[in-house]
């Protein structure tokens, strides 16, 4: 791979599609976001729909990359140059402070949205420095999978996990007792949160980091000892999502961390042989904490060099509309950010889980820090996550360094404990 | 005889020569000096594609001073000399029984010498995630810092030895056959044939190995990208793989380019050191 191509044909794609915007007739707003498989077929359906009924807006789709690194350095690069399209950008909620902060992206308040009909948790990650500036458009969280053939009910504690996870494995099937996603990216990290919220514990507090704190410790001393104790094996530390989901659906793993989409491949029967067998619940807590789910999903937000953001606001307005989330929970299994729809019973025939457990889950999500520079304080404590998981170091040393460096890149950027300099 | 002065004829069709070369030097000029100073100029500014805010300040060496005093900067440059050095001499050593054995002649040469370059030809990445999921299945080695290293020394050795075989096979094609008759007249053993006939003359042939090998070593990212990602932690992080990391994804333009001319300026020494060496060889490599 030669980085520097990679680079330059990015920029191309870019310089590309500024040039292919025309003006003429009825304003066009540009959506980009995932195109590929059934989400791409839905967004379509859902943006030609909004095009029938909108006369005066033209609505066009520009494909991103599906992979979250590559769709963010695309972001950056257009954004950068002040690029005036796409119009409406599909953003994780990380990278919502970042975009704020640098003044990619617009405020949304002008627009009057109705945040109280969402949940508080998608809000709260979307909002910098008290304006909000995406709108939340599915949720993702992180849940337990458990095997109703192997358990009469799901774990609730840390300890409770431990002891059910070594009989099973004590026996030799499933061969694994809890497999999770260990590899070192941005995924170790939302593992590491819910263990972290199970016991009690937070990443930052305003600009201060307590990651190293007794919580953070007792989090990855208890993830440590699973690996070392067998529980979950030594291979999950070059895991991605679909590995477990790969050994949870061959029925190697009698529990299993990740997200939403999984329930519906592993539902399939003639691929799965956990079909039928498996049910969702909110991970398991420990001493002075409570069950808690990373928060992850998609945000819609509109460019902030666009000339048409009034335009842009309606396609969004109406992407977000109950009835549009409801499809997606139908066709592609994502949870509506509403929760007016919870309370839908139409939900319950969309979802393949009970609406009422997807809604617990989603009540336990805590957002990642919200600071725009996250995704490099996510690096620094994934790598040290990674050494005091291989062995490398002790948990509280691994976790000290990493604060310190973290501690370090606040303070630099001014947006550590001295308080906030960004505007 | 007292030197002639240059006529106006001589003086124009200087003039010329200098016309006709511009072109050429122009090139030479833009495509890799102009990099260069750019990146050395970019690496004197505070220049995060990420944080606007902080617009792109002069800041004279604090990059390098950052870079200097960053622990994964010093553990990438120990990785990436330790993976040189470990790869490199293993290369060497097998390349050059490799081009002993396919030096001799025997029946279906052709087709082993042939067939010795495959892994060469073999595209890196495809061959760094055949090693990955060889690896994979194993249980510990990709997730232990010591254990990570073999996949990823086997997997280059596997793959550049047939380079440096062929380099070698070619440099022994040019050694005279009378010498080793010669030798053997006087009585000389295989191995003092070896010591004293063969591996003087293949001196050359064994620099210009060691250094394309080595400076490919230094560089080396795609096989570690796919293969550990630098991990578990930083443990197998080359250098090229962490200024690729500040470069393109935390997107921190100044820094990395800090980085960049750090590892082009170790690069270029060890060029040097080489050419020196390799000028020095060739001149006693001759009989």
């Amino acid at each position: 791979m030669i980085p520097g191509f990679h680079f330059r044909l990015m920029l191309w794609v870019g310089l590309l599609g500024c040039a292919s915007e025309t003006r003429s007739g009825p304003t066009t707003v540009t959506v980009s976001g995932s195109v590929l498989g059934a989400e791409g077929q839905i967004l379509r359906r859902q943006l030609e729909r909004f095009d029938r009924e909108h006369r005066d807006i033209r609505v066009e789709m520009q494909p991103t990359p599906d992979a979250a690194d590559l769709r963010h350095q695309l972001y950056v690069q257009w954004l950068n140059a002040r690029a005036t399209d796409p119009d409406i950008l599909q953003v994780d909620a990380i990278w919502t402070p970042e975009f704020a902060a640098a003044g990619w992206i617009l405020p949304l308040d002008r627009f009057a949205p109705d945040t109280a009909a969402f949940f508080p948790v998608t809000i709260e990650a979307n909002r910098w420095q008290g304006e909000l500036f995406a709108l939340p458009w599915f949720v993702d969280v992180g849940m337990l999978y458990w095997r109703t053939d192997l358990f009469p009910k799901p774990p609730g504690t840390w300890e409770e996990l431990d002891r059910e996870a070594r009989k099973v494995v004590a026996d030799g099937s499933p061969r694994y007792g809890l497999v999770w996603q260990g590899a070192r990216y941005e995924g170790l990290v939302t593992v590491f949160l819910e263990y972290l919220g199970g016991f009690g514990g937070r990443i930052l507090e305003g600009g201060r980091v307590t990651v190293h704190e007794p919580p953070g410790v007792r989090a990855l001393t208890t993830m440590r000892d699973q690996i070392r104790s067998g529980v979950v094996p030594a291979r999950v530390l070059t895991w991605h999502e679909e590995e477990p989901r790969f050994a949870f659906q061959n029925g190697e793993a009698a529990l299993m961390r990740n997200w939403p989409y999984a329930v519906a491949p592993m539902q399939d029967s003639a691929s799965s042989r956990v079909a039928g067998r498996f049910a969702v619940a909110p991970m398991p807590a420990g001493a002075g904490g409570r069950h808690t789910a990373a928060f992850g999903g998609a945000q819609l937000a509109i460019n902030g060099f666009t000339p048409e953001a009034g335009a842009a606001w309606q396609v969004i307005d109406y992407l977000t509309s109950p009835e549009q989330m409801l499809e997606r929970a139908r066709v592609v299994g994502q949870f509506p950010t509403r929760t007016a729809v919870f309370d839908d019973p139409a939900l319950a025939q969309a979802l393949p889980i009970p609406p009422a457990r997807a809604r617990q889950i989603v009540e336990a999500a805590v957002p990642r820090p919200v600071t725009p520079v996250y995704t490099q304080l996510s690096e620094i404590l994934q790598i040290q996550l990674h050494r005091a998981l291989s062995r490398q170091a002790e948990p509280a040393a691994a976790l000290s360094r990493a604060a310190s460096e973290m501690q370090a890149l606040l303070d630099r950027v001014g947006l550590g404990r001295g308080g906030v300099a960004v505007r | 005889m007292p030197s002639v002065e240059p006529r106006g004829a001589e003086r124009r069709e200087a003039r010329l020569a200098y016309g006709m070369v511009a072109p050429a030097v122009a090139t030479i000029l833009l495509i890799a000096l102009f990099p260069l100073t750019w990146t050395v100029w970019e690496s004197l500014h505070l220049h995060d594609l990420r944080m606007p805010w902080l617009g792109q300040p002069f800041v004279g060496l604090e990059n390098y001073v950052e870079v200097l005093r960053e622990r994964r900067f010093w553990g990438a440059m120990a990785h990436t000399a330790w993976f040189a050095a470990a790869s490199v001499s293993l290369e060497l050593v097998l390349g050059c029984v490799l081009a002993l054995a396919m030096n001799r002649t025997f029946r279906g040469r052709a087709l082993v010498r042939a067939s010795i370059l495959i892994p060469w030809a073999i595209p890196t990445v495809v061959a760094a995630l055949v090693w990955r999921f060889m690896f994979e299945g194993l249980e510990g080695w990709l997730t232990d810092d010591l254990g990570a290293w073999l996949p990823v020394i086997l997997a280059d050795t596997w793959k550049e030895t047939p380079f440096v075989a062929l380099l070698l096979l070619a440099g022994l094609q040019g050694i005279d056959p009378a010498l080793y008759e010669a030798a053997r007249i006087d009585g000389a053993s295989p191995w003092r044939q070896f010591r004293y006939v063969t591996l003087p003359l293949l001196a050359p042939a064994i620099l210009v190995a060691l250094i394309f090998r080595t400076m490919n070593a230094f560089r080396v990212f795609d096989l570690i990208y796919v293969l550990t990602g630098g991990g578990p932690g930083t443990a197998t992080e080359p250098i090229a793989l962490y200024t690729f990391n500040s470069l393109m994804h935390n997107l921190r333009f100044g820094y990395g380019s800090a980085l960049s001319v750090l590892v082009f300026l170790v690069t270029f020494a060890l060029a040097l050191g080489y050419i020196r060496l390799l000028g020095r060889g060739l001149t006693e490599g001759r009989p």
